[in-house]
Order: structure tokens, then C-alpha cells, then sequence
């Protein structure tokens, strides 16, 4: 763990430096060196620019990644509890796992127009396959001895289901989760790049069409964290949840 | 008393879209007195397994019907409780929780759940490693948790399917003498299923030889020797040595009329 962490600042500040060296050399608009990076990025954050943008992309974010957690552990577990369910339903959900969610955009605006429904809808969108067909996948793979074991002592279909079948899923729902919040940080900064221009998708598009490159990496270095930090908050979660798995990971 | 009245059992295996008929149980009967000891054996897919999960009423059965104490067994009840092969125990769970595994169910406040269950791993042995989870311990400490889990419901039938079936020579030997003396102790009524001849007749009262599939009862033999039963002085008993020998004959002679 430690020489992990120590390892990953290494590899943060050499290409830190590799990026200064490199933007002072080539001395072009198009690669700023790092320090002038930071010092847009600081300005942005202390006009407030930045934090106001970033609160309404992490509200939709949210509310988008919400929904998506929701529908898809349901769906999910109704897909693999239930064989006419998934002959129902996997034939779509494996079509849209792999669809280029950006093409449904022009459909969602004319559904819900260019407010922040929109927005949240494209996170969904995003989001909510993925942890479907890892729920089901998980729901599936449950050892039927499990089952059997509960059901001699007595178990009801309840009891199986909230202290047998959620348990054992749970490891794979929360890698579904956990690929989820990376797609719906992909999705936030698209619909705001393709729908309605806010957020900091709006700035990127903005910075980038005016050539201003050194707010324009700010943002994309500040969406990096927004994700880095998004998907820790998961893995601390799914840590919590299902840490007996990890201790056997690591034996 | 279990009466066990001409059961029969198929399953519908599907390969390829050809569906065959797998005749596992034909026409079997039994009966097994109260806190008898007996074991059944036979050849691999004898359908000892299947007899057992219907004994338990996890499967129904096609024809026939099992009563315990004139009462018919269509479901899992109270009164049995099974040790399972692969010990079935839940990952996520520490030792003590998976022994209240089986209270839980029955609706026990959380105090006697854990007061009963530390109980029951005391008499296993392993009041030391309650809060282990499963993978931490070794097969045969992973079997005593399951036989805790079964016996903390208080059962008066144990329905035991090869429990020291996976775990190496040294530990069976431990725990075939660790069950017997729980066994004597607790008085119940168990139903040991088996592939080891020296198992077999060194725990049983009774020994039930199965034909190959479809499992028929072959034969039913009565185990002569005295109880308690000291592991090295019973194997080195004439009778003993006797009686498995007769056993592997049994076997044989079942496995090669089956092939004719």
C-alpha cells in the first residue's frame, strides 16, 4: 500500500515535470507548461467560476448517477432472479451497453427539451447498463449450495433473497457500480458539451473554441479529479460493503 | 422413528435439446429407529445425495413418501437439520454469524442467538474463532461451524451428506470421533451418507449398501460392536475388519450386476 502511494506521486510529479519542461520548450499556445496551468486554475477557482460551474455538474452528476443505481441494482436482480425477465429484457440491454450513448442525444432533447432533465437523463444513460448486466451477472452466479443450505433451515424466498442472494451479488453489483461511475462522469461532461452548454462542459467548450489553453487544462485536469475522487468515494464504499471479498483477494 | 416408504426419483437431464430420463432413486425403504446411527454408502451417483435432500424435503419425490413420527415430510422442518459436503458456509459471515445463520431464521432475539451459538461452537471446539471468517480456517475447523449450525437448531434428526468427505485423512479421523462423542452425548438421530467403508462402519448402528444407479437398497447391515467405540481398538476388531471387508464384496457384487 504504501509503495503504491509512494510510486503514484512519483508518476504524478514526473510527468508534472516532463509537462513544465516540455511547455517551456516548445514555448506554444497549444502545450502551456504546468505552472501557467495552475495559475489559470487558480484563478478560476477564486473568481468562483469554476466551483459554481462544477456544483451544477456535480448535481446532475448526482442525480443522474442516483437513478442509475436504483434502476439498474432492480432491474438487474429482477433480470437475474427471473429467466422470462432476462429473455425479456437482455436482448436491449446488451444493444445499449455497446451503443454510442452520444447518438441518443437529439432523441432526449426532443423528450425532455435543453433543461437539466436532459442532462441528468444522458448520466442514466450512461450509466445504468453497465450496472445492470453486472447485477444480473452477480444475481446468476450465487452458489445454488447457498440457497440450498438456506432454504433446509428453513429460509423463506425473503430471508433468501435479503440474507443470501444480495450478499453474495454484492461484490459484482458494486463492480457495476463502480464501472457505472465512470461512465456517468463521461456522461455529465458530454451532455453538457452537446446539450445545453453548462457546467464545466460549458467551459471546455468555451476555453477551446477561444484557444484560452491553459483554463482549458485546468478543467480537464479539474473533470481528471472530479473523476479520481468520484470513484474513491465508490471503492470506500464497495470496501465497506464487501470488504470479506477483498480480504480473500489479497491472500 | 423416519419411515422411508418406497421412493422413487428421476431427473429430466437436457443435452443438446435430447432430453433423457436419469433414474436416481428406485423403489427405496427404510426405516430408522430414534437416535439411531446410520450410514448409507454406495458407489458415486447412487443417489444417496438425492435420498437425503428428500428425507430433508428440499426435492420431492415421485412416488413413495417419507414420515417422521407418522407425520409426513414435505418440506424442511424443525426437527432435521443438514451438514452439507462443501459445508455450505457464507463468506461473508464470521463463524459466529454463520452459526446464528440457522437461529436467525427461527426468529431468536439477537442475545440467545449469540448466547446459544457461542454455545454450540464451544462443544466443536472453536469458542476461539468466532469472529474468523470462513476462508481464515481450515476444512476441518470450516466443518465444525457447519455441524455448530446444525446442531445450535437443536434437531433430532442430522442429516450429514459426506461432511468429512474434503478434508484430509488425519482431521476425518478427528472428527469421526469428535461427532460420535457429540453424538453420545446429545442423542440424536443421524443419517450419515458416505463413501468410506471404514467410516461407515466404525460411526453406524446400521449400515444401508445402495446399488448403483438407480439407487436401490442393496442391503442393510447391522454393525456388532460395542459402544463407546475407541477408534484404534474397533479397527483392529475382528468384526470390524470383518464387516468392511463384507461390505466391499457387497459393493462389488451391486457394481457388477449393474453392469450385466
Amino acid at each position: 500500500m504504501n509503495s503504491r502511494f509512494s510510486t503514484n506521486v512519483l508518476s504524478i510529479l514526473s510527468l508534472a515535470v516532463l509537462w513544465e519542461v516540455a511547455g517551456r520548450t516548445l514555448d506554444s499556445a497549444l502545450i502551456p507548461p504546468l505552472s501557467q496551468i495552475g495559475a489559470a486554475w487558480w484563478k478560476l477557482l477564486s473568481s468562483g467560476k469554476l466551483l459554481s460551474n462544477l456544483t451544477m455538474s456535480l448535481a446532475t452528476l448526482a442525480a443522474g448517477f442516483f437513478l442509475a443505481v436504483l434502476i439498474g441494482i432492480v432491474v438487474g436482480v429482477l433480470m437475474g432472479r427471473f429467466r422470462a425477465v432476462e429473455h425479456f429484457l437482455d436482448l436491449y440491454v446488451n444493444a445499449l451497453m455497446s451503443a454510442p450513448m452520444t447518438a441518443f442525444v437529439p432523441v432526449l432533447i426532443l423528450w425532455f427539451g435543453l433543461g437539466v432533465q436532459s442532462r441528468i437523463a444522458v448520466v442514466f444513460l450512461f450509466a445504468v447498463f453497465v450496472i445492470i448486466i453486472n447485477t444480473m451477472t452477480g444475481v446468476k452466479q450465487v452458489d445454488s449450495v447457498f440457497v440450498e443450505m438456506a432454504r433446509s433451515f428453513g429460509a423463506k424466498e425473503k430471508e433468501i433473497f435479503f440474507k443470501i442472494i444480495l450478499p453474495a451479488a454484492m461484490p459484482a453489483i458494486m463492480a457495476g457500480v463502480r464501472l457505472g461511475m465512470g461512465r456517468a462522469v463521461k456522461g455529465m461532461v458530454t451532455a453538457e458539451m452537446l446539450l445545453t452548454l453548462t457546467g464545466i462542459g460549458a467551459m471546455i467548450m468555451q476555453y477551446g473554441s477561444s484557444f484560452a489553453t491553459d483554463s482549458l487544462f485546468a478543467v480537464i485536469l479539474t473533470i481528471l479529479m472530479v473523476a479520481m475522487i468520484t470513484m474513491k468515494l465508490v471503492q470506500w464504499v464497495d470496501q465497506r460493503l464487501t470488504g470479506w471479498k477483498v480480504e480473500i483477494a489479497i491472500e | 422413528m423416519i419411515e422411508i416408504q418406497g421412493i422413487s426419483k428421476s431427473f429430466q437431464k437436457t443435452v443438446k435439446n435430447n432430453s433423457t430420463e436419469l433414474r436416481a432413486l428406485a423403489n427405496v425403504s427404510l426405516s430408522i429407529r430414534e437416535n439411531e446411527f446410520v450410514s448409507i454408502i454406495g458407489p458415486s451417483g447412487c443417489g444417496k445425495t438425492t435420498l437425503l435432500k428428500i428425507i430433508d424435503g428440499l426435492i420431492p419425490c415421485d412416488s413413495g413418501g417419507i414420515s417422521i413420527n407418522g407425520k409426513h415430510v414435505s418440506a424442511p422442518g424443525p426437527d432435521r437439520a443438514v451438514v452439507f459436503q462443501t459445508f455450505a458456509l457464507l463468506p461473508w459471515r464470521t463463524v459466529l454469524a454463520n452459526v446464528e445463520f440457522s437461529l436467525e431464521l427461527r426468529r431468536l432475539p439477537k442475545e440467545e442467538r449469540e448466547r446459544t451459538a457461542r454455545e454450540y461452537l464451544k462443544r466443536v471446539g472453536l469458542a476461539d474463532f468466532e469472529n474468523h471468517y470462513p476462508h481464515e480456517l481450515s476444512g476441518g475447523m470450516q466443518q465444525r461451524a457447519g455441524l455448530a449450525r446444525a446442531l445450535a437448531v437443536n434437531p433430532m434428526i442430522l442429516l450429514m451428506d459426506e461432511p468429512f468427505g474434503s478434508v484430509d485423512a488425519q482431521t476425518r479421523q478427528l472428527l469421526q470421533e469428535e461427532l460420535l462423542e457429540l453424538w453420545q452425548r446429545e442423542r440424536k438421530t443421524v443419517i450419515f451418507v458416505t463413501h468410506s467403508m471404514d467410516e461407515a462402519v466404525y460411526l453406524s448402528d446400521r449400515v444401508v449398501v445402495m446399488t448403483p444407479r438407480p439407487g436401490k437398497v442393496a442391503e442393510v447391515l447391522d454393525v456388532p460392536l460395542p459402544r463407546p467405540r475407541l477408534p484404534d481398538e474397533v479397527r483392529r476388531d475382528p468384526k470390524f475388519v470383518d464387516l468392511t471387508n463384507y461390505i466391499w464384496d457387497s459393493l462389488k457384487k451391486a457394481m457388477e450386476n449393474h453392469h450385466e
